[in-house]
C-alpha cells in the first residue's frame, strides 16, 4: 500500500485530493497519516470529507477514517465506474475542487459520465468554473477525453448554492501534451461579475486592469448575477493565445478595495506575459497529473511553487516516471514527466 | 465521533438580516452553526414560533445551501411568552418528550445562543437533568481581525464535569478535604474504616436522609455525628445548630419534653414554655444516641416528626415545626428491639436507610498510631503542655496497644483516657518507658475487671462538674491513695521527686490539701474501697 506523508511540502488539502485522484485513476490504495498536520485546525475538514467520499463513491471504495478531524485515512479503491453523480460541497468549499479528485478517473473510465457538483463555483483560494471552462478542461481535450462543462448558477463564499455540469467521454489511455509556446496571443476579456453587489465595484475592477496593462477598455464587461445565492465578486481576465487560454483571476473580498483586487491579478498577469511561457502557475499545478497519467509530457511554465512541487512529489508516489524539471532562465522552467522503466522515482 | 444533530431555536432578532442590508453580511446564529468547516451537522431541528415561519424559511434555505450535508428539519412550537419560564420549559420538555434519540448513532447538540435568556436556562436544565441527553452547543460571531463574513467561533459545553480533568482534581481535592475533615484530620489507615468515612462523606453530602450509626461505647458515634455536621455545614445545606442528646440518660415525660418541648402547666413542675431540642434542631442536625431508649411513645412521636416534619409538644393543642437531618447512634441489635416489640418497626425502617457500623479500636489496631498522635496534639492544645513520647516509651505502648492483650473495650474513650493519664504524669512532658508501663498496668487490669479506671471519680464525686484535666489527675491519686496502707505512704509515693528537692517536706499534709479541693478526705478514700 503506497504510504502518503501528509505533512509534506506545505501540508495542506492539495496533497489529499491529488492522492485521492492518484489512486481513482490508478487503482492503487493508499494510507495517508498527518493530514492538514500543523494547521490550527488539523485533520480532515468537511470540504475534505466531501472529496473523500466523492472519490470513495467514483471508485467503491474502502474507507477507514473518513471523519471530521481525522489526520489519518486509508483508501481501497475497487474499480472505478462512469456514471451520472451529483456532489455537493459545503460553504466554504469549492466544488471545482471535488471535480479535481474524481475526473482524471472519469475520463479514464469505461463508460461516459455525467456530473452534477454543487457548491462554490467562485470561491477564493479555489479555481473558479471559468478557469476549467476556458483554460483547463480545453487542454484536458487536447488529450482525448471530450468534456463539456455547463455553469447553471454561481456559487460564492459564504453562501454557496452554485452548480454547474459535466459531461465526460471517457478513452481508454491519455495522450501525452507538449505546451513549449503559448503563440500568439488572439483575444483578450476582462470581465468582472457582480452578485448583489454594486455594478461600481466591477467598473473599478475591470478599469485598473485595462488601465495598468494598457489594453483595449473594449475588451471589458461588468456582469451583474442574479441567480446566486448570496452576494459575491469576482475578476476574471482571459487571455486567448494559438496554442492555449489562460485566466486569471481576483476575488473581491470585504474590505480590500476594488483596485487592490485588480491590482493583483495585474501582477501576476505581467509575470506571465513577462515570462513568455505558455502556462501559468495555477495551470501548471492542474496540468501534471492528466501528463502524469498520459505517460509523458513537457510543458514551460513560470518557476514552480512549493505547491507544484509538492504535488510532484506525490505523482512520482503513484506513478513510475521520470520527473525533470529544467531552469530555462530565472523566469521560466521546463517541466517533463516521462515514463520510466522502473527504476524512476517510484522505486 | 458520530455525526452531530442539533437541536436550536430559530433567533428572531440574531437569525434576522438587518434592515436594508444584505443577511449574509450578518452573522446569523442558527446559519452559522452549519458554516464550520470542523463541524459535519447531519441534522438539524430547527424550532420556531408559528409567527416567524417566513424567517425560519429563509434560514432552513440558508442552511441548505451553505451545508448540502445537513437535513434540515423546521418545527413550528407555540410561545405566547418566551420568556415565561413555565411555557418556555413546557414546551421544550414536550418537544424533548416526543423526540426519538438515537444515541447510538448520532452526538446531540443543543444550540443555546439563540432564544431568549430564559430558553437558554431551560435548554440547560434539560440537559442537566438528562431528559436531554445533548451537549451544550455556543456559538459566538467572528472576532475582530477574523476572515470576513466567516462563520465565528464555535464551542461544544460537555456538562458531565467527568470529562474536565481540571475540575476533577479539584473535586478530588475537595472530597479529599471533606474526608480529611470527616477523620478530624486523622490519618487513619484502617482500610474498613476508610471506606466507610468515604460512603459516609458521598451519603451525608448526597441526601439529607437519615443516618444510622452504630457502634460500641467510645468508637466515636458522637464525634462523628458531630463531624458530618460540620461537613454538611461547610457545604451550605445546613444553616442551624448541631444538637446531642443521649436517650438513655432520661426518662419519661422529662425526656418527652426535652426533646419535644412543653408548655407551661403541661405537667408538674411544668413551670415555663420548653421549645424542646427538636425545635432546636430546626434546619440544623439532630443527634439522638442510644436511640434505642426512647420509650414508645417518643418512638411514634419522632416518627411523625421525621415523616411530617411536625409534632405535638407536651400540653400543646398547636403543632410544632422543625426540619432537621436526622442522625441516630445506637448499640443495640434494633431489629431484635423490633422482633422483641421495644423498636417500632416502620421508625427502624425510616432511620436505617444508611446504616454505618463503627469499628471498635481494637479492630483498626493501625489507626492508634496516628489517633495516638492526634490525642496527644489534642492534649497539648487545650492544656497548653506540649508532651511527647520517648521513643522508647511510645514503641512500647504501640506494641501493647496494637498487640491481642489491649482489648480496648471502651475504645477511644480508653485511649482517650490512657493518653490523659500519661500526659498528666509526664514529667518535663515527657513520658517514658516506666510512665508507660504503669498505664499498660493500669489499662489490663481495667479490662480484667470491666471497669473503667476513671470510674473511681465519678464514683466518690457522682456527676460533679469536674475538668478532665483534673479528673485523670485525681483518679491516679485516687488509686494511689487506695494502694496505700496510710495517708503518708501515699503521700511520699506520689510527690516522690518534688520531695527530693526540699529540706523538709509534709507529704500527707499536701495530698490532704489536695484532696479537700475536690471536698475528699483519705478516711472516704479508704472506707470506699476496704
Amino acid at each position: 500500500m503506497i504510504q502518503i506523508d501528509g505533512s509534506r511540502g506545505e501540508g495542506g488539502g492539495q496533497i489529499l485530493r491529488s492522492s485521492l485522484a492518484l489512486s481513482l485513476a490508478t487503482g492503487q490504495a493508499f494510507r495517508i497519516d498527518g493530514i492538514r498536520a500543523g494547521r490550527k485546525k488539523p485533520g480532515l475538514m468537511r470540504q475534505h470529507l466531501t472529496a473523500v467520499r466523492a472519490a470513495a463513491e467514483v471508485g467503491r471504495a474502502e474507507l477507514e477514517g473518513d471523519r471530521i478531524g481525522s489526520t489519518r485515512l486509508r483508501f481501497a479503491p475497487r474499480g472505478c465506474r462512469g456514471g451520472d453523480y451529483a456532489f455537493a460541497v459545503g460553504t466554504a468549499g469549492s466544488a471545482t475542487l471535488v471535480l479535481q479528485t474524481v475526473l482524471p478517473a472519469l475520463c479514464l473510465a469505461s463508460s461516459p459520465s455525467s456530473l452534477v457538483l454543487e457548491g462554490g463555483t467562485h470561491n477564493p483560494w479555489s479555481p473558479p468554473f471559468d478557469f476549467l471552462d476556458r483554460a483547463f478542461l480545453p487542454l484536458v481535450g487536447r488529450m482525448g477525453p471530450r468534456i463539456r462543462a455547463r455553469l447553471i448558477r454561481h456559487g460564492f463564499y459564504p453562501a454557496g448554492g452554485g452548480r454547474f455540469e459535466l459531461e465526460i467521454e471517457p478513452v481508454e489511455r491519455i495522450e501525452p501534451l507538449v505546451l513549449c509556446e503559448r503563440g500568439e496571443i488572439r483575444g483578450r476579456r476582462v470581465r468582472a461579475l457582480c452578485a448583489g453587489l454594486p455594478a461600481q465595484i466591477g467598473e473599478r475592477e475591470t478599469a485598473r486592469v485595462v488601465d495598468k496593462l494598457g489594453w483595449d477598455p473594449a475588451c471589458v464587461s461588468v456582469e451583474e448575477i442574479r441567480d446566486s445565492a448570496g452576494p459575491g465578486n469576482i475578476l476574471l481576465v482571459e487571455i486567448e493565445c494559438t496554442h492555449l487560454g489562460e485566466v486569471f483571476c481576483g476575488f473581491g473580498q470585504r474590505g480590500v478595495k476594488a483596485e487592490a483586487v485588480a491590482d493583483a491579478a495585474v501582477a501576476e498577469i505581467r509575470d506571465w506575459l513577462a515570462a513568455g511561457v505558455p502556462v501559468g502557475p495555477h495551470l501548471a499545478d492542474q496540468l501534471m497529473l492528466p501528463i502524469a497519467l498520459a505517460g509523458s509530457g513537457r510543458f514551460r511554465t513560470l518557476p514552480l511553487s512549493r505547491h507544484s512541487s509538492t504535488n510532484l512529489d506525490v505523482i512520482g508516489q503513484f506513478v513510475e516516471l521520470d520527473a525533470r524539471v529544467e531552469e530555462i532562465d530565472h523566469r521560466v522552467v521546463e517541466v517533463e514527466l516521462r515514463a520510466d522503466a522502473g527504476q524512476g522515482s517510484g522505486s | 465521533m458520530n455525526p452531530s444533530r442539533v437541536i436550536g431555536l430559530l433567533g428572531p432578532v440574531l437569525d434576522r438580516a438587518d434592515r436594508g442590508r444584505d443577511r449574509w453580511d450578518k452573522w446569523r446564529p442558527t446559519v452559522a452553526v452549519c458554516q464550520h468547516e470542523d463541524l459535519l451537522v447531519e441534522r438539524f431541528e430547527l424550532l420556531y414560533q408559528r409567527r416567524f415561519r417566513r424567517l425560519a424559511e429563509q434560514v432552513c434555505r440558508d442552511i441548505r445551501s451553505v451545508s448540502p450535508e445537513t437535513a434540515v428539519c423546521p418545527h413550528a412550537i407555540e410561545l405566547a411568552d418566551p420568556w415565561d419560564f413555565e411555557e418556555v420549559y413546557g414546551v421544550l420538555y414536550d418537544f424533548v418528550q416526543a423526540y426519538d434519540f438515537d444515541l447510538e448513532h448520532s452526538d446531540y447538540l443543543v444550540h443555546i445562543t439563540t432564544g431568549s435568556h430564559v430558553a437558554q436556562i431551560c435548554w440547560f436544565l434539560l440537559c442537566e437533568s438528562r431528559h436531554l441527553p445533548a451537549r451544550l452547543l455556543q456559538t459566538s460571531p467572528p472576532k475582530r481581525g477574523a476572515k470576513p463574513l466567516s462563520a465565528g467561533d464555535f464551542s461544544v459545553i460537555d456538562l458531565d464535569l467527568s470529562r474536565y480533568d481540571k475540575l476533577m482534581s479539584r473535586f478530588a481535592r475537595a472530597t479529599e478535604g471533606d474526608i480529611c475533615l470527616l477523620k478530624s484530620g486523622i490519618q487513619t489507615r484502617n482500610p474498613v474504616f476508610n471506606e466507610l468515612i468515604a460512603r459516609i462523606e458521598k451519603v451525608a453530602l448526597g441526601c439529607r436522609d437519615p443516618i444510622l450509626l452504630m457502634g460500641a461505647t467510645g468508637a466515636g458515634k458522637s464525634h462523628l455525628a458531630r463531624r458530618i455536621y460540620e461537613l454538611k455545614r461547610s457545604h451550605h445545606q445546613l444553616a442551624g445548630a448541631f444538637v446531642e442528646v443521649n436517650c438513655a440518660t432520661l426518662r419519661g415525660d422529662a425526656l418527652m419534653s426535652t426533646l419535644f418541648g412543653h408548655e407551661k402547666g403541661a405537667f408538674t413542675g411544668a413551670t415555663r414554655d420548653r421549645p424542646g431540642l427538636l425545635r432546636a434542631a430546626d434546619s440544623g442536625l439532630l443527634f439522638l444516641d442510644e436511640v434505642a431508649e426512647l420509650g414508645l411513645d417518643e418512638q411514634a412521636m419522632l416518627l411523625r416528626a421525621i415523616e411530617e416534619k411536625r409534632f405535638l409538644p407536651l400540653g400543646a393543642d398547636r403543632e410544632a415545626e422543625s426540619d432537621f437531618q436526622l442522625i441516630c447512634g445506637t448499640n443495640r441489635d434494633l431489629q431484635q428491639e423490633v422482633a422483641q416489640g421495644r423498636f417500632r418497626e416502620d421508625l427502624l425502617v425510616r432511620i436505617h436507610l444508611w446504616t454505618f457500623c463503627l469499628p471498635g479500636l481494637a479492630e483498626r489496631s493501625e489507626d492508634i498510631e496516628p489517633n495516638l498522635s492526634y490525642e496527644l496534639e489534642h492534649f497539648g492544645r487545650t492544656q497548653g503542655v506540649k508532651v511527647v513520647f520517648q521513643r522508647d516509651a511510645a514503641r512500647d505502648f504501640l506494641d501493647f496497644a496494637t498487640s491481642p492483650r489491649a482489648r480496648w473495650s471502651a475504645n477511644f474513650r480508653d485511649l482517650n483516657g490512657a493518653v490523659r493519664r500519661m500526659a498528666v504524669l509526664a514529667a518535663d512532658g515527657r513520658i517514658d518507658r516506666a510512665i508507660v508501663r504503669e498505664e499498660i498496668a493500669r489499662l489490663e487490669a481495667s479490662w480484667a475487671t470491666g471497669a473503667s479506671p476513671g470510674d473511681a471519680v465519678a464514683e466518690l464525686l457522682g456527676e460533679a462538674e469536674i475538668d478532665l484535666f483534673d479528673r485523670a489527675q485525681l483518679a491516679e491519686v485516687i488509686r494511689v491513695c487506695r494502694a496505700s496502707r496510710s495517708l503518708s505512704e501515699a503521700g511520699r509515693e506520689l510527690f516522690a521527686v518534688s520531695r527530693q528537692k526540699k529540706k523538709s517536706s509534709n507529704d500527707a499534709d499536701r495530698l490532704r490539701k489536695y484532696l479537700a479541693r475536690f471536698g475528699l478526705r483519705w478516711e472516704a478514700l479508704a472506707r470506699a474501697d476496704r
